[in-house]
């Protein structure tokens, strides 16, 4: 079900700045220019242009399932990696999580490894591996999402007005 | 005036009400929340596109030298009295020492949701709502000591081996640095599992709950760990007056990191402020 649809889970990234000494041009980047950056990689990503980490070494490229889909600890976790395409050195693509419908965002750590933002000081060898140490971490009540949105919003659903700007912060470097 | 950061077991009774009625007053103007979307915002991890700074970088010492800067100048202007305390946890190690006490940071989660019920930042006393976050929930958390699998925090011995390492930072300059204090104090290891988690993160992930979340700066004991960590920068480099904030230039073209890490007179986002620039604080505040 979840397959045929394009993944929320848009990666966001900036461009690399050309750094020359005293300068720091491109350095420079305020948080509105950010908050346009996240702007426009939600556009790119509409149109199909989506960019990808760059991985140095990806030691689990390839080896992966396409998707996965389990209870973990009575969460329902589920994971489709959005296809085709090549992404970064490894080609590992890039992963759409949530953890009981609600997006789980993940980065990628330069050795390949992969951290969301529940568990922010580790990373793990696989997207799976990540989702269930943030239901390790997220205990047995709290569910990603922005402070006091307990509506049971999904994935397919919009999100609440209570949502907080939180929600497009934490977009940021988001990734796949 | 040159102003001192202090041990925060030291604190007088009085010091200890200051500190935590300023940090709540800076809660209900909202000025708290800005500093927990910064971290947010700023934590660009190494495997992604981009110039980074907060962290898996050069620049985590100073970027976080500033940040607290930023927090401790907010608590001034509410009482001019206060200054950021830090927490040694070579020493203050168990889950009843400061700062986890009820004039303090309070207490751990309770098992079931690991929401904070002791101290000042319980959510019943309405104080301390979490409006910036990664989770749904609304109130602050914590699982000091990581009770399910249980863990100790860093000692002197392990702070020892990023003390003596002479060198600022190296090549990657990110979470793989194998060489240089940086890294050694910011704490990513090789491996995975809890030998890989050493000082700086280690401490993150004992505290848990929010401490663990890229929202980890909503739990206060995160300025009084990272004053703590900007006071062992200090030490380290009064034990090696010689070395400096590496890297000194940027990287050239053709590096991996060209254009993703600060050097040492490159402006470091959000501020116009360079690495060298932040070297010295001994004119603004000092340790006691
Ligand atoms: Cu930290």
């Amino acid at each position: 079900m979840l397959s045929n649809r394009p993944p929320r889970c848009l990666p966001v990234h900036s461009e690399p700045v050309p750094a020359d000494d005293r300068s720091s041009a491109g350095v420079h980047r305020r948080r509105t220019t950010d908050r346009r950056r996240v702007l426009r990689g939600v556009f790119a990503a509409a149109l199909g242009l989506v960019s990808a980490p760059i991985l140095v070494a990806s030691r689990s490229a390839g080896a992966e399932e396409a998707r996965f889909d389990e209870t973990y600890r009575g969460r329902s976790i589920v994971g489709v990696r959005s296809g085709g395409r090549r992404f970064g050195n490894g080609g590992s693509g890039a992963w759409h999580v949530t953890v009981d419908g609600r997006q789980l965002h993940l980065m990628r750590r330069v050795d390949g490894g992969w951290m969301s933002m529940v568990d922010h000081y580790q990373s793990y060898a696989t997207p799976l591996a990540a989702a269930r140490a943030a239901v390790d971490e997220l205990g047995l009540v709290a569910r990603p999402g922005a402070p006091g949105d307990r509506s049971g919003r999904r994935e397919d659903g919009r999100m609440p007005s209570g949502a907080r700007e939180a929600e497009r912060e934490h977009r940021h470097g988001v990734h796949p | 005036m040159v102003y001192i950061r202090k041990d925060v077991s030291t604190l007088t009774t009085s010091e200890r009400r200051r500190f935590v009625n300023a940090l709540l007053e800076v809660k209900r103007r909202g000025e708290y929340d800005e500093f927990v979307r910064t971290h947010i915002e700023y934590y660009t991890a190494d495997g992604e596109r981009g110039l980074r700074v907060a962290h898996m970088a050069p620049s985590f010492l100073p970027w976080h030298r500033r940040f607290l800067l930023d927090l401790e100048n907010t608590l001034r202007r509410v009482d001019e009295s206060v200054t950021l305390p830090y927490w040694d946890w070579t020493r203050n190690r168990t889950l009843t020492a400061v700062p986890w006490t009820v004039d303090l940071l309070g207490g751990t989660g309770r098992r079931s949701d690991r929401q904070v019920m002791s101290g000042p930042f319980a959510y019943r006393h309405g104080r301390w709502t979490i409006k910036v976050g990664v989770t749904d929930t609304e109130y602050l958390m914590r699982d000091l000591g990581r009770s399910r699998d249980p863990l100790a925090l860093p000692t002197a011995r392990d702070l020892e081996k990023a003390l003596k390492d002479p060198v600022y930072d190296t090549a990657p300059w990110g979470s793989t640095s194998a060489k240089g204090f940086r890294n050694k104090l910011e704490g990513w290891g090789r491996g995975s599992g809890p030998a890989s988690w050493l000082t700086h993160n280690r401490v993150h992930r004992w505290v848990g709950g929010h401490m663990v979340s890229g929202a980890s700066v909503n739990d206060p004991a995160f300025w009084m760990h990272h004053a703590f960590v900007d006071l062992l920068w200090s030490r380290w480099q009064r034990r090696h007056p010689n070395a400096r904030y590496l890297p000194a230039r940027p990287l050239p073209a053709g590096d991996a990191q060209h254009g993703r890490v600060v050097a040492r007179r490159q402006k470091m986002p959000p501020w116009d402020v360079t690495p060298e620039e932040l070297q010295d604080h001994s004119r603004i505040y000092r340790y006691a």
